[in-house]
């Protein structure tokens, strides 16, 4: 069967593949720019213990995943409340000159993974832990289509407060003590930033798988800024590396039978090294 | 009417370790108060409790117009991320963000007040220019047309000379004098250059936190041997010669150290 033939087989996990890394591209402009990139990865361990939570408590009250779950046993529920509140333990102020801020992020993303482990080997939901492991760090072949829904409302909801609030990002990002005697509200806005952040992580990573989001957060906008010294020109190479990674590596993993995520991952990748070549080529 | 007053305010992070004996302080239109202190003094430290970013430790800080005045505040330039891919304009546009509002995009009279603060700073032709590209000086010159843009009633500068050549520290010196006569913008300076301080400032502040001392006065009356070199902790030599202020650093060990 051509690639074509079976669109009927690859439309929602290529849809969810395209709308979360234009979005990731976006972010990661944001991600790169603010040195943040492990904050991204703790948020995805973080939103993953909820997944896992989720099932755990449910497993008290004989709620089983299999069948339709109520809202306070959802496991994406569970997934944003705790992306949302690591996004607010990264926003608070460190206050402490002993505790670098990204002590902070590992201690997170090391207590968020351990605990997952520990949750899932647990013998109430053993039974549940390969469904629960497609869950936590998602899957780019197969898209469910309540996921997809769900990360195309979270794309769409998350762009336009960045269409209202970019100029003010921007500033509190690049000179926080400015913005702030200028009376911005900068730990707000930080807020709102992580926010945004936690919840496009927490929904793509179940649609993309961590690996592939981790990437397309990191390696186009870092790409991007090799490219160009301009902003507009940076965020929209940026969207374009990483749409083309999702696209092309989905298509190309199908054509070879290649696993989907590393695929993506290595595409995102690619400019670097065109970057690396350009400017060996310029020196000589 | 002042435009801030300090009542008693003693600066600092934490309680145990106050940077300030209690200080009071009035700022009113057309001051040019230089800042002068030995590194670690709390020189920033006051800015930033000057600039609502720090509160006291004691004290108030206090607006007697009944409202904020508008704050004009250049950083130390290198405390800011050159990977940024920012152009002198947007970054002289970030000065309009609070007249702008969260959440309001720029205006075109935004755009034109920025376009002509840059120019103001003698730098209107590097307006699409990377930020980052600039030398130093340019990028701090850069940064007072953002001080600029926002139309302000008080000017704050952390040490705005520190990257700059003679002649560009002049240009930006006598920009910010013809805004004093001017616009009766007031000027509140830290720096590291006593001269600039003494040829320019009408009121000086010497500070030391490690010795919790504070002192405001008439440059004139506060710019004098004795008192900088206790304040430095090195011979410091003042000479006024045909109206000029002229001060060095002298080879001598300091005759006493302290507190002035």
């Amino acid at each position: 069967m051509s690639f074509w033939d079976a669109r009927f087989l690859w439309q929602e996990p290529m849809i969810a593949a395209l709308v979360g890394a234009g979005l990731l591209g976006y972010l990661g402009f944001f991600v790169v720019l603010r040195r943040i990139a492990f904050v991204s990865a703790a948020l995805s361990q973080v939103s993953g213990l909820g997944v896992a939570t989720a099932f755990w408590v449910g497993s008290y009250f004989g709620v089983s995943p299999h069948d339709a779950t109520p809202p306070w046993f959802s496991p994406a529920a569970y997934a944003l409340v705790f992306a949302c509140l690591g996004a607010a333990l990264f926003t608070l102020p460190s206050r402490s000159k002993r505790v670098a801020p990204e002590s902070v992020v590992a201690l997170a993303w090391l207590v968020s993974s351990a605990l997952v482990i520990v949750v899932l080997s647990s013998p109430r939901i053993a039974q549940e832990a390969h469904e629960i492991g497609d869950l936590l760090f998602g899957n780019a072949v197969v898209v469910k289509f309540e996921h997809l829904v769900q990360l195309c409302v979270v794309a769409a909801l998350v762009l336009v407060m960045h269409g209202v609030l970019f100029k003010d990002f921007v500033f509190a990002s690049f000179d926080p003590e400015t913005a702030r005697s200028l009376g911005a509200p900068v730990r707000g806005l930080d807020l709102a930033l992580h926010m945004g952040l936690a919840v496009s992580v927490a929904v793509s990573t179940r649609a993309l798988g961590a690996m592939p989001v981790f990437a397309f957060l990191v390696l186009p906008a870092g790409a991007a800024l090799l490219f160009s010294e301009k902003l507009k020109v940076v965020l929209v190479l940026s969207v374009t590396f990483a749409l083309v990674a999702a696209g092309l590596g989905y298509y190309l993993s199908w054509e070879w039978s290649l696993p989907t995520g590393p695929v993506m991952v290595a595409l995102a990748a690619a400019p670097w090294g065109v970057a690396g070549i350009i400017k060996l080529v310029r020196r000589s | 009417m002042s435009l801030i007053e300090l009542e008693n305010v003693v600066i600092g992070y934490r309680r145990e370790a106050p940077l300030s004996p209690p200080i009071r302080l009035q700022v009113n239109h057309g001051d040019v108060i230089g800042v002068l202190g030995p590194n670690g003094a709390g020189k920033s430290t006051l800015l930033r409790s000057i600039l609502g970013m720090l509160p006291p430790l004691e004290g108030l800080v206090r607006n007697p117009a009944g409202r904020r005045p508008r704050i004009g505040y250049v950083p130390q330039g290198h405390r800011l991320d050159f990977a940024w891919p920012l152009d002198a304009l947007q970054v002289v546009l970030m000065g309009r963000a609070g007249l702008a509002g969260v959440g309001r995009f720029y205006s075109r009279a935004d755009r034109a007040a920025a376009q002509a603060r840059l120019e103001s700073v003698g730098l209107g032709a590097t307006a699409r220019q990377p930020f980052r590209s600039l030398s130093g000086g340019q990028r701090q010159r850069v940064l007072v047309a953002r001080a600029l843009a926002v139309d302000p009633e008080l000017l704050v500068l952390d040490e705005p000379t520190s990257e700059m050549d003679p002649a560009a520290e002049h240009a930006l010196l006598s920009l910010v004098s013809t805004l004093v006569t001017e616009k009766q913008v007031a000027v509140l300076f830290v720096t590291h250059e006593i001269s600039a301080a003494a040829g320019f400032a009408k009121t000086v502040l010497l500070m030391d936190g490690a010795k919790r001392f504070f002192e405001a006065g008439p440059t004139e009356q506060l710019m004098t041997s004795e008192r900088l070199s206790a304040l430095y902790g090195r011979p410091v030599e003042v000479r006024r010669e045909n109206g000029r202020t002229l001060i060095w650093l002298s080879a001598q060990q300091p005759a006493a150290g302290g507190a002035p």
